[in-house]
């Protein structure tokens, strides 16, 4: 059944079909309303959960945590400074190898506080061991929700993962969404099936206090699952496409690639204005293409690799910077391309919620061409629509 | 004043050989925690889950791959046990285990302290867990630092008795006085050197439901600068001089279990190295927080009293 | 470089003694360094701290594993840990016992000090702490350091954090130490059950770490396993009960932290498996029927 909805409440939509046990969450700007759709849904007696409207995102994510290694399925979500207060605790949820699913609002972190799209929340979690993917429209949303319970309790993960919605972009605004029937999530999701759990039948310990005889196995054993997670990602994504018919292309989609003489690496909604920008400039006789990062963990190293030997400049957008250094996106795409000869370049634009405007994105794919035609790039990282910095 | 209301009288005798808190754990000599834990798994039994923040007991009771707990166990982090075991209550009470007691026992610290949103938090929810603070009166895991719940003038690492400021210089925080504020459904001190009492006061929170909240009294030898084989002696010495009232809050209604006799209180301090430094002056400050104590114990049972 | 190797007890100031060394030898010019085997073992315990001691700077920063010199501050402990574990050809162990070192019998022949550290720790200091008076005999057996500078470097350390007289009364016992110190050689063959820790690959340590209670080749692990830790040998003093007098009340078991307190039918018993010694069980016999023992 469509409907026009916001991308929030395609994300409590997303909770309320996969029938979470538990719900512990906490209300933070642009997040609140999936917090109040699931509220209504609980008080309407339209899912049967546990819902705990906790104290704050720290006790959120804890109780999930504890709820998740109790053996049952886990929900919750957040943004920017909430999802900050909960970085101790989402260490502790992968170290564990609980499933926790978290849609995350991307909202600037302060300073200075502000409420508008930025990925400097979910990027600076990409070292806690949750899977991230960044989605494009509200239907993408609600898609992944549903994906991100299969792929976080397959057996061979076992992570939990957060689904990240830019603010207000997403959160805010109503589009169609396609809204999955109880019965067809039921078909596609089976019922989570925890190894560990805290009943008396079978006791055991969830976290004991370790030495270091035992860490660093853990740690090999978290960052193996993380990379068996990429064949779990392109699994569920075409059990997912053959069940509903949207096929999202699991690690990251390609978008007129093909014979592309350069490519920019998108994020979130920025590949939506990217995809306009790309069909206009291709009218003009400009082999521009865009790659539409989806999961960020794990990263598709080897596919970035293969696409960026077809092409002879690529670009990596990025909503968020690592001061110094650029953008997250492009650390991780300049580590995958070690070797490479072709420009590789860096785009900040959108910071802080700043809109980025077609003309912005058309500038990136020029500043590409030039760089491809060159051979290299006058700068490497290029602040767009910062005033008084030439671009 | 000595009165049993509710819970069924424990007998010492009648308690289970199985010890679901193992021996081997490596708690220092002398240290009353596991005296506590030994006995508030007796009571509670094999249908128990136990969470830990980080705190003493954490170490103590379990470095992997051993552990001392014979029921299911959860540690998270430090600042999160009402969180942690409202997580896992709900995630039981979804799957129809209402038979299973969820037990969340953290230190002063983590409880006054760190620990003190979650918990508030917890209890406000009305959370249908047990939340044992065992109280210790410092951070006694990273070796002896000042907590909410360190009293009057104690020598703490981080309160040392210096040339200018000798101790700590601000009182003990009351939790259990706190909790009763949030109004849920019991709240209790507890303490080791009285035996039925602390018994009976475990078997009432077994039997109620909702948030259930006990203080007990745990002597850190180590820490409070005390002979090993003091713990009891010091409990009792507590309880007489009143630095510590035994008392309970059945759904609001105070009792108090156990009048001071008022013992000098320069006997329970100078048993104990931590307030070796004292003088006149800081004798008398803390003899004067016990009668104000007291009075305020006092009060709050004819204001709140069940009979 | 010379490395030394303290094994103590938690408690027992161990790494006080490795650090009181190191300002001595910082004293004779010596570049030092000292450290405790970070863990958070509690009091009674067995611990490890280390020092190394060399002309120039010193840039290794692991542990101690092949030790010059072993100072050993607790008399039973040579009994319970294979103490020259490591010990280098040549190398020297310095034991708090009152036994002529040829009286010692560790786990093979070598070098070797004693000295009563412990009833020299009680005639100078008036109390069993025995990390100053070992040093002494560090200094004499070993001759590397002047025992001036061993006092000056107690002084040094535990001055800012027990006082100056204090710290002065433990130069003292350092000094009384030294000239108690007999070398010699101990005799070998004492045997140590070797330390079973379970060790998995990652494909056997479970997701999570999540563990029941399973056996493994190295004994119990998970759920209830640290029944199989017998902390017996963090013990000084050990419980005795009079069997005549015992009304079998059952408040040593009720109050005992370890569960050391078998409850038997007419008088109870102790289980030495566990017994830490700290005394609390005759503190509440009401008939005085245990006494706590050396």
């Amino acid at each position: 059944m469509k409907r026009v909805v916001t991308g929030n409440y395609a994300a409590a939509y997303g909770a309320k079909v996969c029938k979470p046990d538990v719900v512990a969450a906490y209300p933070i700007t642009p997040q609140t309303f999936i917090v109040e759709h699931i509220s209504e849904f609980v008080n309407d007696g339209e899912m049967d959960t546990q819902f705990v409207r906790m104290d704050s995102e720290h006790s959120a994510m804890s109780a999930c945590v504890s709820a998740s290694a109790t053996g049952v399925r886990t929900f919750t979500a957040t943004a920017s400074q909430g999802l900050a207060l909960m970085h101790e605790i989402l260490f502790i949820a992968s170290a564990q190898r609980l499933p926790v699913v978290m849609p995350v609002v991307n909202r600037t972190v302060a300073g200075p506080i502000g409420i508008w799209v930025e990925y400097n929340d979910t990027m600076p979690q990409r070292d806690t061991g949750w899977l991230q993917v960044y989605v494009e429209d509200n239907q993408e949303v609600l898609d992944m929700t549903i994906q991100a319970f299969k792929i976080a309790e397959d057996h061979d993960v076992l992570l939990p993962m957060m689904v990240n919605l830019d603010a207000f972009i997403l959160s805010h605004t109503v589009e169609p969404v396609d809204l999955i029937e109880q019965e067809e999530v039921d078909r596609f999701l089976p019922p989570y099936d925890p190894i560990a759990n805290l009943l008396p039948e079978t006791p055991m310990a969830v976290g004991t206090f370790s030495p270091p005889e035992y860490i660093q196995e853990v740690r090999y054993q978290t960052d193996v699952a993380m990379r068996k997670a990429e064949a779990v990602i392109e699994r569920v994504n075409r059990e997912f496409a053959e069940q509903f018919g949207r096929d999202y292309h699991g690690m990251l989609e390609e978008y007129r690639t093909d014979d592309a003489d350069v490519i920019l690496v998108t994020l979130g909604t920025v590949t939506s204005t990217a995809r306009a920008v790309v069909d206009r400039m291709r009218e003009a006789g400009k082999k521009v293409g865009i790659v539409k990062l989806r999961f960020f963990r794990p990263y598709p190293l080897e596919q970035i690799r293969e696409i960026a030997s077809r092409v002879d400049a690529i670009g990596f957008y990025d909503r968020s910077v690592s001061y110094g250094v650029g953008g997250p996106s492009y650390i991780e795409g300049r580590h995958a391309l070690y070797g490479y000869t072709i420009p590789v370049m860096n785009f900040l634009a959108g910071i802080g919620g700043r809109d980025v405007m077609s003309e912005d994105v058309e500038l990136m794919f020029d500043m590409l061409l030039k760089a491809a035609k060159e051979g290299k790039a006058e700068k490497d990282i290029v602040w767009i629509g910062t005033r008084g910095v030439n671009p | 004043m000595d009165r049993n209301k509710g819970g069924e009288p424990v007998n010492i005798k009648e308690l289970p050989d199985k010890e679901l808190f193992t021996p081997g754990h490596t708690a220092c000599p002398g240290c009353a925690a596991p005296i506590v834990m030994r006995h508030v798994m007796k009571i509670f039994g094999e249908k128990s889950v136990v969470y830990n923040p980080a705190c003493c007991l954490l170490v103590f009771g379990g470095t992997y791959p051993w552990i001392a707990w014979e029921v299911p166990y959860n540690h998270v982090a430090f600042e999160n046990t009402g969180a942690c075991i409202t997580g896992i209550s709900r995630a039981l009470k979804n799957i129809g285990r209402d038979d299973v007691t969820v037990l969340g026992i953290a230190g002063d610290g983590g409880t006054a302290d760190i620990g003190f949103q979650a918990l508030s938090g917890a209890a406000e929810r009305n959370e249908d867990v047990v939340y044992i603070m065992y109280d210790n009166e410092a951070y006694m895991n990273t070796g002896i630092q000042r907590s909410g719940s360190t009293p009057y003038g104690a020598w703490t690492t981080t309160t040392p008795a210096g040339s200018k400021i000798k101790g700590k210089e601000r009182f003990k925080k009351d939790m259990a006085t706190i909790m009763l504020a949030h109004n849920v459904p019991y709240v209790a001190t507890l303490n080791i050197a009285y035996p039925a009492d602390f018994l009976r006061k475990l078997e009432k929170a077994k039997e109620m439901s909702g948030f259930r909240f006990l203080q007990i009294y745990a002597p850190c030898p180590t820490g409070w600068r005390a002979d090993p084989n003091s713990a009891v002696d010091l409990s009792k010495l507590a309880v007489e001089t009143g630095m510590w009232t035994l008392w309970e809050a059945e759904n609001g209604k105070v009792t108090i279990n156990k009048k001071p006799k008022f013992t000098p209180v320069k006997e329970y301090l100078d048993q104990q190295g931590r307030f070796r430094h004292f003088d006149d002056e800081q004798y008398g400050i803390i003899e004067q927080w016990v009668k104000d104590k007291w009075d305020k114990d006092e009060k709050m049972l004819t204001a709140l009293g069940g009979d | 470089m010379y490395e030394i190797r303290f094994h103590g007890r938690g408690g027992q100031g161990a790494v006080m003694a490795a650090q009181s060394l190191a300002a001595a030898a910082f004293r004779e010019g010596y570049y030092a360094l000292a450290f405790p085997h970070f863990g958070a073992e509690r009091r009674g315990a067995p611990v490890l701290a280390f020092a190394r001691i060399a002309e120039g700077k010193i840039y290794e920063k692991t542990r101690v594993y092949h030790p010059n010199y072993v100072v050993v501050l607790d008399p039973v402990l040579p009994e319970l840990v294979n103490v020259q574990d490591g010990l280098v050809e040549g190398g020297m162990a310095i034991l708090n016992s009152p036994l002529q070192p040829d009286e010692v019998q560790l786990e093979r022949s070598t070098d070797t000090a004693t000295v009563d550290a412990t009833t020299v720790a009680l005639e100078t200091l008036g109390s069993p702490i025995t990390n100053s008076a070992i040093l002494g005999a560090f200094a004499k057996a070993t001759g590397l350091l002047k025992i001036e500078s061993v006092e000056q470097g107690i002084i040094d350390i535990f001055g800012p954090r027990i006082g100056m007289d204090k710290a002065e009364r433990n130069a003292k016992a350092a000094a009384a130490a030294y000239e108690r110190t007999t070398t010699g050689t101990c005799t070998g063959g004492r045997s140590y059950e070797a330390s079973k820790m379970w060790l998995p690959d990652i494909d056997e340590l479970p997701i999570g770490m999540s563990t029941p209670k399973t056996q493994t080749d190295a004994g119990l692990v998970g759920i209830g396993s640290f029944v199989e830790n017998h902390t017996g040998s963090w013990r000084t003093f050990v419980p005795n009960v009079d069997p005549e007098k015992c009304i079998n009340c059952q408040m040593c078991w009720f109050y005992c932290p370890d569960a050391a307190v078998d409850r038997g039918e007419e008088v109870i018993g102790f289980n030495l498996d566990y017994c830490k010694g700290c005394g609390i069980c005759a503190n509440v016999c009401p008939v005085d029927a245990i006494e706590m023992r050396r």
